[in-house]
């Protein structure tokens, strides 16, 4: 190139053909360069030695450009799908990032491939500020428990998904690797046009399609082998040590303590598993058909014996154009799957005695005095789940007129899945040949199958005009919805063998050795046939932008459902939202160290409609059977069960939001601050009625009768850059959450708590009421130990307390130990929930390292306190009180007692921060793949879950629970495991 | 709409017998049993259940003592289900002798489960609608009596006697088990001449007799024979819903042979207060190393086999119920024993209570001693005729022999409470007259009725 030289051109966009402005022009390997104009033309003078121009502009492909001999290089520059800002997917539609008025967080489908996991959402955890994903459980194909902006309601608080247009509560059947892109909405403003079902947040979750233009199809295989291994052991007693503190407590069970057996039960149950994760894929599209297909088998054994998930995806996402005016399409996912679930060992290893062996010398079973042994447990259950899950949608798209585009969509969920359960006839005898308490008399088999059918039907017309500096979009729509459920389960004994092949039912009696006949349960049945409810809605929307600058949109949802009577059947939803983008006013064009600012404020109504819809009716009871005759035959009989509510409305969330969004120095520093107050009312509670309705002990009636206030920060931070080739991203995200009881009871006036988190032994340990967290954990708040009888005699206690016992603080002052003494002893609800990443490639190499944690919230050590019997101790045990003076913190040894009624001595720090993953890839240069004629082949290696930095002592200190009243109790969960992974992408 | 056919209203009638065998109605309350009275003690090994049984042994029990609320949650769910018979039925086009048949079982069941609710507390609420009130008044004493006598006499009117009942309808209410529960009512309300009527009205109805031998009495060879007046029918089945009953399973042998779970242990009192040589003692009590169906009973090992107090007094042995036993080879066998709530000898001794208060002692003493004869089963060396006219004297007697006769039957507590001599008895259990004539009123019932239900004396 010559001196002085000047290169000249157009860049536009391959979207629309317009001209683009603000893309950065730069010469290769030099700091000069300019910028377009507002039509999108530029002019470089050019030095000699430049021979290279760089174009970049956010939202687009970054181009390099060779100059050679041109004076004048035109470029159409490629939207970046990877990078998304520009569009954003809400409900029923797409928008400008820059006109979204609502809580928007988008997630890149690469990124939810990062952790081995059957569960898309898992990837989820700490990658999207207000989210909280937990998992309850490591069992292979256990579904991850997901709230948005805290808890809202004391039922179903998850939010429901919305995948190519289909509307569904669960996506267990997803792979990630077919997804392109999600969306979290969150506040009422995106959220609001899913009106009875947006109230907990929606996540819209968009599939892979081919693109226009890509003529050539892509290949893509994907594989990947991971390892699992428990991270961590609970530190327990040894034989010795579980022997000595037996001996304080019955002098004289073990003569030599030296010489007690040792057995470590969690050795013997825990192994090292694999899951196995591939996918191939084909995409691409022609002039008329967009096009994109993906296989995926997904493999996990589960680090317990008898515990696996598999998983087969069949994607079919196809688009064909008739015309220019008319699309037809489909999305549909196939997905058989079987599970191997494995039975609550884990509860039953932490609670086996140390001292007993895992097996005689003869190989058979040992006893484990009070809990059973769990090798024999594992060894006789045989417990499957297999189904299948097809969801899908054929869908039109017409335009009309001019700017009026109709879109109708038909949906279906089809969800099968058949339970299988067997139990042989076994007994776990004792070493002198008796029979012990273990043991299953009969072998047992039972059968489930569940059948779930919804078909969902969706129009909507969209009108889309800009004219001036106005741009208006309005949406109208009218939707209907149908779901049928059908349960059949059914349930025999005495199977002829133990086979698989025999694993069908025969009614049957057996002669026992004194002749009689005994009747066996031999078919029990359930069935819970014909269930369906349905919905019909119409929606609105208007989004108006006005000169770039100001913001409105405004939605409107009318939902009417079966789940209610006439009186209540359709409920509005409506939500108003404003924004303003000071960022495009004339005032800010001197400022140029900001490149984006927004302000945002939302408010909104929207609904949950995940109730149990049938609490409105006073249902008839069957199997209320009394036995008459000499021959004492069983007669149907059949009444009213728990009385019903007539006067069930809809739960109401009403949510403001106040949103910032900014971008400094060129976009390097990026983010977005959010506000939010959610006020969920008209809770639908189960409410404990008095005894005299007759609806029997413990029975609730549901009433709208609570309310619950969720309000909190979410920051989200980016800073991108590079450094000498070195390109980096580094992320940090957070938020907080108040969660609050305004009310249990108000206005039904009959309870006002709901208590939960009910332990083995039917102990309570939450309470929600006013004032409290949703599933606060109460119990006895613990003082001290007694050192001496002078102490005890000087304080309330427990009729049976001795010295070296707990003291339990007289909350209430009667001077007595009662039930009236317990009290909030803290909260399952993290208060704040943070992610922080970081993300860098060089040449062909790239890293990618999350970190994931939260705070403010408390477990509550469940597994400990119930021990009615003899069970091994946690280590702390070691540290008792042996006499005054030893202990303050830990009490004297015992089974059971009063030592171990809920109280705070089981409640610990539920903090984390865990290295969730770190990946590290290579990818070979594009130069060695062109002579084997490929697009991409990168390698890598990754860990998940490495470590995790927490005082919990329980295997991991996350125990997600559907229901609310019973969160972050450890009752001995399936841990969650530490995996090493190593993989292969191709593309050709 | 339910019921709504004739079908419907057998079902409807059906399940308001189904909660004589809910675990909450008896098994789940069964510290108000014998382990209330000087018959028994709470049983099992020492600690199990000790926070939640242990306090109706020692009468320490508070207001929210286990299995309270579930008694009175189960009692007025049986009252519901009496009441959707007695309310709906007569609405449905059929046969009007049928459903006169259903309302008087129905109606004898509400009166059944209303004596037990005004026994234990006394004045409660008196549901007799399907729409009661949200909050509901305490009812007087005097109020639910009749309400009681109201139901039980209308069933009396119309309910077949035990003769007419076909074969595979036994255990359904009758004429006789209405009218000896009618005797049990006026005896508690001190109603002699009522009582006397229709204890004798049962007699000379000739539908029963005693067994010739005491163990079929309660035991399964009995189960709907001439002795039964009224019993709850139970399949050897596990679980409610299979039509088991685990009302004996919970009293039933610990250890081995494993037969249950050991509670209401029979006491050392209770062996003591024997006659000399009356067989109904080793009847009554399974003490270790009785052999029952071919096999040795062992007992538990957590359970100590004797227990001293600190003087070296002997003050409770390893012994079991065994009156809830059933021949069998696991605890499956004991789910299927027929709890009997009234059978003859106690109609004969409650004519005889009435009789000589009535001042009529020689009829009485015929009645009394034919339950002594039965007992005797012709060794003229024991349990010799009672010839005592004395009223007062002979008043003791047949309590003696109702606690012989009927011990562990779940009377004896209410016996010793209805008779006044329960703080003279039970005083050094912890009795406190004055307060534990009745029960407390569960807390949370107290809670939830926001100061509409008041509690009872002293708690």
């Amino acid at each position: 190139v010559a001196q002085g030289s000047v290169v000249k051109g157009k860049v536009t966009s391959q979207d629309d053909g317009e001209g683009l402005p603000g893309v950065s022009i730069q010469v290769e390997g030099t700091s000069r360069g300019t910028v377009t104009d507002f039509e999108g033309t530029y002019s470089l003078e050019l030095q000699s030695g430049d021979n290279r121009l760089i174009y970049s502009f956010i939202g687009y492909k970054t181009v390099t450009v060779d100059v050679g001999s041109r004076s004048v290089i035109d470029l159409v520059m490629e939207p970046d799908i990877e990078q998304l800002e520009e569009i954003v997917v809400v409900g029923y539609g797409v928008q400008r990032k820059s006109d979204v008025t609502g809580a928007v967080a988008s997630v890149r489908g690469g990124d939810l491939t990062k952790i081995p996991a059957a569960n898309p959402m898992q990837a989820l955890q700490g990658k999207v500020a207000g989210v909280q994903v937990s998992s309850g459980s490591g069992q292979p194909g256990a579904a991850p428990v997901v709230r948005i902006r805290g808890v809202g309601t004391f039922n179903d608080s998850s939010p429901i998904y919305v995948v190519d247009g289909v509307i569904l509560s669960d996506i267990s059947f997803l792979n990630s690797s077919d997804i392109q892109s999600m969306e979290v909405l969150k506040d009422a403003s995106a959220t609001a046009i899913y009106g009875s079902r947006g109230a907990n947040g929606v996540v819209i979750i968009t599939t892979k399609q081919g693109k226009i233009g890509d003529e050539q199809t892509t290949f893509s295989v994907n594989t990947e082998y991971s390892v699992q291994k428990l991270s961590r052991k609970i530190d327990l007693l040894n034989g010795k040590e579980f022997a000595t503190v037996v001996n304080d407590i019955n002098p004289g069970s073990y003569n030599n303590v030296d010489a007690v057996p040792n057995t470590d039960w969690q050795d013997l149950i825990f192994d090292v598993a694999p899951i196995q994760n591939h996918q191939v894929s084909a995409t691409g599209a022609t002039k008329k058909t967009q096009y994109y297909v993906g296989l995926g088998y997904f493999n996990q054994q589960g680090i317990i014996d008898k515990s696996k998930y598999e998983r087969l995806t069949l994607k079919l996402n196809n688009t064909y154009k008739f015309s220019d005016n008319v699309r037809l399409g489909n999305n549909i996912t196939v997905a058989p799957y079987s599970q191997h679930v494995a039975p609550g060992v884990v509860y039953q290893v932490y609670r086996a005695q140390p001292v007993a062996v895992p097996r005689y010398d003869d190989g058979s079973f040992g006893v484990v005095p009070n809990v059973g042994n769990p090798l024999a447990d594992l060894e006789n259950s045989n417990n499957f789940n297999k189904g299948l899950r097809t969801v899908g949608n054929v869908f039109t798209d017409i335009k009309l007129f001019k700017d009026f585009t109709f879109r109708s969509s038909f949906g279906v969920d089809m969800a099968y899945n058949k339970n299988k359960s067997f139990t042989p006839a076994y007994t776990v005898y004792n070493a002198n040949g008796t029979a012990s308490q273990q043991q299953n008399l009969y072998s047992d088999l039972s059968k489930e199958n569940r059948e779930n059918f919804t078909w969902l039907w969706e129009n909507t017309l969209t009108y889309n005009k800009e004219f001036g500096k106005h741009r208006v979009e309005g949406l109208a729509g009218f939707t209907s919805q149908k779901t049928t459920s059908e349960y059949l389960s059914i349930r025999g004994e005495n199977i002829l063998r133990d086979g698989q092949d025999f694993w069908y039912l025969r009614p049957s009696y057996i002669v026992d050795e004194s002749n009689n006949i005994n009747t066996l349960n031999s078919i029990a049945n359930g069935v819970d046939a014909g269930q369906y409810y349905s919905m019909a809605s119409v929606l609105f929307r208007v989004n108006y932008t006005y000169d770039e600058r100001f913001l409105f949109t405004g939605t409107f949802r009318r939902d009417g459902s079966s789940k209610f009577t006439d009186s209540n059947k359709y409920a509005s939803f409506p939500s108003l939202a404003l924004g303003w983008n000071v960022i495009n006013e004339s005032f800010m064009q001197n400022i140029t160290a900001l490149t984006n600012l927004k302000v945002r404020a939302s408010w909104g109504a929207i609904g949950n409609e995940k109730i149990r819809y049938n609490r409105q009716f006073s249902l008839v009871q069957n199997e209320l059977n009394p036995v008459f005759g000499v021959e004492e035959a069983l007669n149907p009989g059949a009444s009213y069960g728990v009385t019903g509510n007539p006067d069930l409305k809809w739960e109401t969330t009403y949510q403001t939001d106040l949103g910032l969004e900014f971008g400094l120095l060129n976009q390097r520093l990026t983010g977005e601050l959010d506000y939010y107050r959610r006020e969920t009312q008209d809770i639908l509670v189960d409410l404990l009625t008095p005894g005299h309705l007759g609806n029997g002990q413990g029975q609730r009636v549901t009433y709208n009768a609570g309310s619950v206030l969720n309000s909190g920060f979410e920051f989200n931070l980016g800073w991108s850059d590079e450094i000498q080739g070195v390109k980096y991203r580094i992320g940090a995200l957070g938020s907080t959450v108040h969660n609050e009881v305004l009310s249990v009871g108000g206005n039904s006036g009959v309870d006002s708590t709901l208590v939960g988190g009910y332990l083995g032994d039917g102990r309570p340990v939450t309470l929600s009421r006013e004032g409290l967290p949703i599933g606060a954990f109460y119990g006895y708040q613990i003082d001290g130990v007694f050192q001496n009888q002078a102490e005890l005699d000087a304080y309330p206690h427990d009729s049976q307390a001795r010295p070296g016992d707990l003291i339990i603080r007289d909350v209430n002052g009667d001077g007595k130990i009662s039930l009236g003494d317990r009290t909030y002893m803290g909260s399952p609800i993290p208060t704040f929930i943070y992610g922080f990443n970081l993300e860098a490639s060089y040449k062909g190499f790239d890293i990618n390292v999350d970190f994931q944690g939260q705070m403010g919230n408390k477990i509550f050590n469940g597994k400990e306190v119930v021990r009615p019997d003899p069970y091994n101790f946690e280590r702390h045990v070691i540290n008792r009180w042996t006499g005054e003076g030893t202990s303050t913190s830990e009490p004297r040894a015992s089974f059971g007692g009063i030592n171990f009624a809920p109280s705070t001595r089981f409640i610990q720090d539920g903090s984390f921060l865990r290295f969730r993953n770190m990946t590290v890839g290579y990818t070979i240069p594009e130069a060695a793949l062109e002579r084997i004629n490929m697009n991409q082949v990168r390698v890598y290696v990754r860990g998940t879950n490495l470590f995790t930095a927490t005082k919990f002592t329980g295997y991991s200190p996350e125990f997600g629970s559907e229901d609310v009243l019973s969160s972050n109790i450890d009752r001995g969960a399936y841990p969650v495991s530490a995996i090493y992974s190593a993989g292969l992408n191709i593309s050709f | 709409s339910f019921p709504q056919s004739a079908a419907d209203a057998l079902l409807a009638t059906n399940a308001a017998y189904s909660t004589l065998r809910n675990w909450s109605y008896h098994s789940g309350g069964y510290p108000i049993l014998d382990i209330m009275s000087d018959d028994a003690r709470k049983g099992s090994n020492p600690n199990d259940q000790l926070p939640t049984l242990g306090p109706f042994d020692t009468f320490t029990f508070n207001t929210t003592a286990d299995g309270l609320d579930r008694w009175w949650a189960a009692l007025y769910e049986g009252v519901k289900r009496a009441n959707v018979v007695i309310e709906k039925v007569p609405e449905i086009a059929m046969e009007q002798a049928k459903i006169d048949l259903y309302v008087a079982e129905a109606r004898f069941l509400r009166g059944l489960f209303y004596f037990d609710l005004v026994r234990a507390w006394g004045g409660v609420p008196l549901i007799t609608t399907l729409t009661p009130p949200l909050r509901a008044a305490r009812a007087s004493k005097a109020d639910v009596y009749s309400l009681i006598e109201g139901d039980l006499s209308f069933a009396a009117g119309i309910l077949p006697e035990k003769s007419e009942v076909a074969t595979e309808d036994l255990g359904r209410a009758t004429k006789g088990a209405a009218k000896a529960l009618l005797a049990r009512v006026y005896l508690f309300q001190g109603d002699f001449v009522k009582a006397e009527s229709y204890a004798l009205e049962v007699i000379n109805s000739g539908q029963y007799d005693l067994e010739p031998d005491f163990n079929d009495a309660f035991g399964e060879a009995g189960e709907h024979g001439v002795e039964s007046v009224f019993e709850i029918g139970a399949r050897r089945n596990e679980g409610t819903n299979n039509g088991g009953n685990q009302y004996s399973n919970v009293q039933g042998i610990r250890g081995s042979p494993n037969r249950g779970w050991g509670f209401n242990r029979p006491s050392i009192d209770l062996m003591n207060s024997f006659e000399n040589n009356d067989p109904r003692m080793d009847a009554t009590i399974i003490f270790l190393g009785d052999v029952l169906g071919g096999v040795v009973t062992i007992g538990d090992g957590t359970t100590p086999d004797e227990t001293r107090d600190a003087n070296g007094n002997l003050i409770e042995i390893e012994t079991y119920n065994q009156k809830v036993w059933t021949e069998g080879s696991n605890t499956i066998t004991s789910w299927g024993h027929n709890r009997r709530i009234v059978r003859y000898a106690d109609v004969l001794l409650m004519a005889a209570e009435a009789l000589n208060e009535n001042n009529k002692s020689a009829q009485a003493l015929t009645y009394l001693n034919m339950v002594r004869a039965r007992s005797r089963g012709g060794n003229a060396s024991i349990l010799p005729d009672i010839t005592v006219t004395d009223k007062n004297q002979l008043r003791e007697l047949i309590i003696e022999e109702r606690r012989h006769e009927l011990a562990m039957e779940g009377h004896r507590f209410w016996d010793l409470v209805r008779t006044g001599k329960a703080p003279e008895v039970l005083g050094p259990l912890g009795f406190v007259a004055g307060k534990h004539e009745l029960l407390p009123i569960p807390q949370t019932e107290v809670d939830l009725s926001e100061g509409t239900l008041g509690q009872n004396p002293e708690y």
